[in-house]
Parts: C-alpha cells; sequence; structure tokens
C-alpha cells in the first residue's frame, strides 16, 4: 500500500529532514511515527500525502509515485488531518465545507453525487449543514475537518497530532471514529502522535524516528517493552506499561497489560497462582 | 520569504543608528522619490537604497527584496504603460509618455519599499517600539501597534503557507499557470487567514494586559536611545536627499 525506498528530503540550503527512510505498510495497518520534536516525522507523514517530493529515493502510495502523480489523484488516496483544523476549514458553513474538498476531487460537475455524499456525513457526524465551522469547539471543528478529510473515501488516512488541544471526550470521540474506519472499512490509518496512551490504545505497529533516520519498526507494545530504544528516540512509556513493566520481574507476564484494569486482573491471576 | 523581517545581527553604522534616525533616513528617501520624476535620481535613489544594504552588511537580502519587489514590479510596469495614453504612440496602444510614467512609478515603488524593509532587518522591532515612545514621545500602544503589525507579517506568510498545504492536501491544485483559476482558489483561503489573524491578535493582547502593557510609560523601557556621530551622519544625508531630488526635478 505506502512503500517508502530509501527516502530522503532536504529542504531549501540543504537541511536534510530526513535520511535513507524505507518502509512497507499494508493496506488496513494502523501505524504510529513516534519520536521527539525535529524526529522527522511530519516530513515523512508530508512526503507519504505527497506535500514534500523525496529528493532522493521513491515514495510509493497504492503503486503511483508521489512525486509524479497530480495534486487531486493523490487527494483521492490520501487523506490528511492536520493538527490544526482552522487551516483546513475555509466555508462558511459545514456543508460547503465537506463539500469543498469533494468539489476539488470529484469536480464541480458531479453537484448529485457531493450532495448526496454530504448529507451522508451530515447524518453520520450529526453535524446541522448549515452550522457555521468557526462557531463550534475545537473539538468539533477538528471533527468538521475530518468529515471534510473523510469525504472522498480516502484508502490511505494520514494524521499529524489529531488531538492536540483537545479534551478527553472530544479526544475519544475522535479517536475511536478512526479506530471504527479502519477495523470496518480497512482505511489504512498512518499517525503521528506525542501521547503514548493514544498510541498504545489505537495503533497496532510503530514506526520510531530520531534525527530523521527510523531506529525501529515493529508491534507497539515491543516497542514500549524495549527501554534502550525509548531512550534513543527520547521516548517515555505510556504509564500503565511503566507500572506494569516494574511488576513484570515479579510476576511475568504483567507488562502484556494496556489498560490499568486488565494490569489489576492480571496481577491477581498471578498472585492467586503463587499462593 | 518568510525570513524577510528576521533581524540580523551585526555592529555596522545601520546597527549602531538610533531607530528614530533609521526612520527620518527612510521617510527621507520616500519624501525625495516623490519630490522628483527625474528617471536619473530615481535610479540614484535605487542605488542609494542597495547602499544601505551594503553598509548594513544585509547586501545579499537587499537583493533578495530587490529581486522580490522586481516580480511586482513588472506587473505594475505593464499595467501602468497600457493605460497611460497621453504622448505619441510607439506601438499598439503604449505611448512614449505611458512608458516614461511605467518607469517612474516603478522606480519609486522600488525606491519607497527597499528602505524600510532594510531598516527593519537592522533593527529589532522592540528597539523601534521604544525610541519613538522616548525620542518622539508617541503613546506606547501606537508604537507597539506599528511594530506588532510588521513583526507579524512573516507569521502571517507562515500560516498561509500552512493554510494551502492544508489545501493542496483536500486536491486543491495552486500549481495551475491559469492566473484567473487560481485567484478563485486562493480567494476562500482568505477565511481561514482572516480567523487565525483575529484569534492571534486577541492572544497577543491578553498576554499583553497580562503582564502590564496599559501600565507602561515613557520611562518603562531600561535601554536609552541617544543620538551619535553617525546618527549626525544620518540626517545629513536626509537633509541632502531631499534638497538634491527638489533641486533636480
Amino acid at each position: 500500500m505506502i512503500t517508502a525506498e530509501h527516502v530522503g528530503y532536504a529542504y531549501r540550503g540543504n537541511v536534510r529532514t530526513v535520511s535513507d527512510l524505507s518502509f512497507h505498510i499494508e493496506k488496513g495497518e494502523f501505524v504510529a511515527l513516534l519520536g521527539e520534536n525535529g524526529a522527522g516525522k511530519t516530513t515523512a507523514v508530508k512526503l507519504i500525502a505527497g506535500l514534500l517530493r523525496p529528493t532522493e529515493g521513491r515514495m510509493t502510495v497504492n503503486g503511483l509515485d508521489t512525486a509524479k502523480t497530480r495534486v487531486s489523484e493523490r487527494a483521492k488516496q490520501v487523506g490528511f488531518l492536520f493538527q490544526n483544523p482552522d487551516r483546513q476549514i475555509c466555508e462558511n458553513t459545514v456543508r460547503d465545507e465537506i463539500a469543498f474538498g469533494l468539489r476539488a476531487v470529484w469536480g464541480k460537475k458531479e453537484t448529485e453525487r457531493i450532495r448526496e455524499r454530504t448529507d451522508e456525513l451530515l447524518e453520520v457526524f450529526g453535524f446541522r449543514g448549515d452550522e457555521d465551522p468557526f462557531s463550534l469547539s475545537r473539538g468539533q471543528r477538528q471533527q468538521v475537518a475530518l468529515t471534510s478529510t473523510l469525504a472522498p473515501r480516502p484508502a490511505v488516512l494520514l494524521l499529524d497530532e489529531p488531538t492536540t488541544g483537545l479534551d478527553y471526550r472530544e479526544c475519544t470521540r475522535i479517536m475511536e471514529f478512526i479506530r471504527r474506519l479502519n477495523e470496518t472499512e480497512g482505511t489504512t490509518v498512518v499517525m503521528v502522535c506525542h501521547d503514548m496512551e493514544i498510541v498504545l490504545d489505537y495503533a497496532r505497529r510503530a514506526l520510531v524516528m530520531a534525527g530523521g533516520h527510523l531506529l525501529d519498526d515493529g508491534p507497539v507494545k515491543e516497542i514500549f517493552r524495549d527501554a534502550p530504544l525509548l531512550e534513543k528516540a527520547s521516548l517515555l512509556p505510556p504509564q500503565i506499561v511503566q507500572i506494569a513493566g516494574r511488576l513484570g520481574g515479579e510476576f511475568a507476564g504483567a507488562d502484556d497489560a494496556q489498560t490499568l484494569s486488565s494490569l489489576i486482573a492480571e496481577t491477581a491471576k498471578k498472585k492467586g497462582e503463587r499462593a | 520569504m518568510t525570513d524577510l523581517f528576521q533581524v540580523v545581527p551585526g555592529n555596522s553604522p545601520l546597527h549602531r543608528m538610533n531607530p528614530v534616525t533609521k526612520i527620518v533616513l527612510t521617510l527621507a528617501v520616500s519624501v525625495a522619490a516623490f519630490l522628483t520624476d527625474n528617471l536619473f535620481v530615481l535610479l540614484f535613489l535605487l542605488a542609494f537604497d542597495l547602499m544601505i544594504g551594503v553598509v548594513g552588511g544585509v547586501t545579499r537580502k537587499a537583493f533578495s527584496i530587490f529581486k522580490g519587489l522586481l516580480k511586482v514590479s513588472v506587473f505594475l510596469f505593464i499595467l501602468q504603460a497600457l493605460f497611460v495614453r497621453r504622448g505619441n504612440r510607439l506601438f499598439w496602444i503604449v505611448t512614449d509618455e505611458g512608458l516614461l510614467t511605467a518607469a517612474a512609478v516603478v522606480l519609486r515603488l522600488l525606491v519607497v519599499c527597499l528602505p524600510l524593509a532594510l531598516i527593519m532587518t537592522v533593527t529589532q522591532p522592540s528597539d523601534i517600539a521604544n525610541s519613538l515612545v522616548q525620542v518622539l514621545h508617541l503613546p506606547y500602544a501606537y508604537a507597539f501597534t506599528l511594530t506588532t503589525a510588521i513583526r507579524f507579517i512573516p507569521q502571517f506568510m507562515e500560516e498561509m503557507s500552512g493554510i494551502m498545504e492544508a489545501q493542496t492536501a483536500r486536491g486543491v491544485e495552486f500549481d495551475t499557470k491559469n492566473a484567473a483559476k487560481k485567484l478563485g482558489m486562493l480567494l476562500p483561503l482568505c477565511v481561514p487567514l482572516l480567523i487565525s489573524s483575529v484569534r492571534r491578535t486577541g492572544a497577543t493582547a491578553t498576554a499583553a494586559k497580562a503582564r502590564g502593557f496599559e501600565l507602561r510609560t515613557r520611562q518603562s523601557g531600561y535601554k536609552r536611545y541617544g543620538f551619535g556621530a553617525v546618527d549626525l551622519m544620518g540626517f545629513l544625508v536626509s537633509a541632502a536627499l531631499i534638497a538634491g531630488a527638489a533641486l533636480i526635478r
């Protein structure tokens, strides 16, 4: 689905932000890109989206070279949800906002198709079509931006810190919707995220970056157990993993726990076995 | 382009000059440019502008701003040349007077814009605000508004490029060669830019108030802005420029 072959990218002035990046992401995967600020995560997702063209190597999505594909063609396949929804929203009503991206991708002549898809999404997300998106809360604006991104049914969804500035409920609502989309429709999700709890809860695979290089690539649980790797990437595992990891020596297997309830259950089970 | 107004540190005579003198020099160049219609004088003033860049140690930046302004100038030159109908027809609808007026307008634009941009690259915005308050007794609120407006330009440019990137990701093709189509694509982007600008301005005002903005007086700044030999030189040059332009019209 997404293949990076020795991809490198240097901004003007030869400031290299990504070097020798190689990975393959299959259809339907939920991948998190991890690393400290300046590790090259956002550059990597922009390269996948075709917003940046590799200065070295080749990036393909669905077999199409992102550097050679037209913007509208790329947007049909790849949806990009930015950290700041206000950069994305540019229409005066939620209906027009959803239709904006569709018009760009499907063409203005597809009026009926655009209207049907807009109505469908308004119903799914429970928005009023005539609502002013700028009068909504930050979380709701992020949801409008997500709805608009998903409108053309992209096969790949790229998320650049999608939960920044959202409260817990707004964050959960958005992430649960993305999880459903990933599980039911097989949408491939690549997410840049600094919140390790969210990564643990939703992503199944993680790519760890540092200094523009790919340090490791593997299942999220294994990545979070690798203390030297996390230290190298300046990352801290989620609290639950830290607690489980400490208990792990005494209660082998407890470090598999992903939630507090599973940790308690696992620990109780081990205690029972010991007694 | 976003580093256009980024201050370049240094110890050149222009760096050491009192910010008020720099503003006077900039105004003098502008006044001189509007006093004269003589193309040679305007060319001299343009060369003087570039010299300011050399003296300030920002030669590369001066030429980069000049190059940026040239693009606008070409557009303006064509418009002027096509719409001024006075004088003798040279070809199609273009007249000799049209060409001369167009050249003067374009040169004036370059002469006026260049020094202002260059002065901003060798002076901290806070120094401009503080010196205006201390030396010219301008209320701090006005000085702050002036410098904040200038300081926000690169930030707004960055914001605009982020908005364009977000729209490109949605399939909007800004790389079209059709100018009318491109304009049609850019217009809706004014909405998010305006919204973010208003939000940013509101946040800045709140932050300033929270730090006692309204308590600030002329005596609040710890830095004093005196005048030295380099300032005297600046005033003399300013007077010479205005006098020269008034004499050679």
